[in-house]
């Protein structure tokens, strides 16, 4: 039935691994300006990074014969930039087990294991972390009206909107 | 680490609060993505919960056609960016309020926040300060030192109005443009905030709180505001029709290029004119939702993380 898979849906709730977000190794990021519908490894390092040149307006690139330039794009202060990935349902990270071993039986008698996990919950991790991408355009450099750029000061005004309001 | 994954992994990009990362060295659990209903379309969408700081999060997708990630080795379609962005619980326990108020009667918060589509909703009862946040909503009533409330209307007016003026401080302090006349004069000017009125900045800041509330709360709130009535497709009078012609916007394209020095392609000016002819068209009303940060409609397209 549909309707009861997707009721399951809203009531999974998907917890993110704090550990992971403290161990995650830096990343190199690339926004580049068109769509790869696949999902999967690619040999960055050997075609596309040594084929990155300082030209006179910034960096310059090409991919699959088309002329890219770009410019490094920095997170807005206090944020950071994660890459995350879902843990295979069922999977066991032995490794997390021991490394985090002492810290989480410490941290389990401190504060007892609360009924926030259940059997058809799902769980992420950050695999990788960034404070920088490079932002590649067609032809030109994407520049400050780029809609990307519009986007990372969302954070700043949003804090202005959810702030709390004076009492009276 | 298997930092490429398996073929058709996905990975997800993803900003966060700097301070969940310190935070997260005392928790062990506690940080989760749940689905919660969205306080303005009723529709499901994913918050960000953390129950070690007690706070919600709410999660906006950056979005733009033709985009992928490379990230190390490995390539990622859709170049999609999430934001998480501390959010204020009280947008979303006044869906709940709104709801129980059909009743008209006191209820206990726990018979307010109830929801069988979304049964995560419980966790909102765990926020901090829940008492006094409400106290900008509804009218309350002890009995035997239980709380009941009450949703009330006058009270959220006000609460949205004053929500509305620290948007609009924001808007001034970010140096947001807020009107495509500005946007134009600002080419011949040099200042391009001169001209910007108040009520630009009201009109605003409605439309981006008006992302938060209901349809019929919004439209109270423009009334509460003074706000004009939207002038939506009716014919724009002849002044505005001016305004997002193609010919004085080129034209300012031509101030520009002899303006800066640097000397731009053909290419890039043309882009800029197409920008800036979708901002004059947006920015008409003055009014503009939270969506325009994220160039596309994203709201029925986040992804489930």
């Amino acid at each position: 039935m549909e309707s009861s898979e997707e009721a399951a849906v809203e009531k999974c709730r998907v917890h993110l691994r704090p550990g992971t977000l403290r161990d995650a190794a830096r990343a190199t990021l690339h926004l580049l300006p068109c769509e790869v519908l696949v999902n999967r490894p690619a040999p960055v390092d050997r075609f596309f990074t040594p084929a990155i040149r300082q030209g006179p307006d910034g960096l310059e690139v090409s991919f699959r014969g088309r002329k890219l330039r770009g410019e490094e794009v920095v997170v807005p202060p206090g944020l950071v930039g994660y890459v995350m990935a879902m843990e295979e349902q069922g999977e066991v990270s032995m490794e997390k087990d021991f490394s985090e071993g002492d810290e989480r039986e410490e941290q389990e008698r401190a504060e007892p294991r609360e009924a926030l996990e259940r059997d058809f919950d799902q769980f992420i991790g950050a695999i990788a972390s960034f404070s920088r991408f490079t932002l590649w355009g067609l032809e030109t450099i994407p520049g400050p009206d780029a809609k990307v750029r519009g986007a990372l000061t969302w954070p700043s005004l949003a804090a202005a909107i959810h702030a709390q309001v004076p009492e009276d | 680490m298997d930092r490429g994954g398996p073929a058709g992994a996905r990975r997800h990009v993803l900003l966060l609060p700097e301070y969940l990362k310190d935070a997260s060295k005392k928790m062990k659990s506690g940080l989760m993505f749940v689905k919660l209903v969205n306080p303005c379309s009723g529709e499901g969408t994913i918050y960000l919960f953390d129950l070690c700081l007690q706070q919600l999060f709410e999660i906006k997708v950056f979005k733009e056609k033709h985009h992928s990630w490379f990230i190390d080795q490995s390539v990622q379609s859709g170049g999609l960016l999430h934001f998480a962005t501390p959010m204020d619980p009280l947008f979303l326990l006044l869906h709940y309020l709104r709801k129980a108020d059909k009743e008209g009667k006191f209820q206990p918060l726990d018979q307010v926040v109830l929801d069988d589509t979304f049964p995560n909703c419980i966790l909102l009862l765990r926020l901090p300060d829940l008492e006094k946040l409400l106290q900008h909503v509804t009218e309350e009533k002890e009995v035997d030192k239980k709380k009941y409330y009450k949703y009330s209307k006058e009270k959220t007016i006000k609460w949205l109005g004053k929500k509305v003026q620290q948007t609009v401080s924001a808007l001034k302090t970010n140096n947001v443009n807020v009107s495509a006349r500005v946007q134009a004069t600002a080419f011949f000017s040099g200042d391009p905030f001169s001209s910007d009125k108040e009520e630009d900045y009201v009109c605003y800041a409605h439309g981006l709180i008006s992302d938060y509330i209901p349809k019929e709360l919004s439209d109270d709130l423009a009334k509460y505001l003074k706000l004009p009535e939207p002038s939506v497709p009716l014919p724009s009078p002849p002044s505005k029709k001016v305004k997002v012609s193609d010919e004085p916007i080129e034209a300012k394209e031509d101030y520009t290029k002899f303006n800066r020095k640097d000397l731009k392609t053909e290419k890039k000016n043309s882009k800029m004119t197409a920008a800036q002819k979708a901002l004059a068209k947006v920015d008409k009303s003055g009014m503009k939702s939270i969506d325009s940060f994220f160039a596309t409609k994203n709201k029925k397209k986040i992804e489930k993380i």
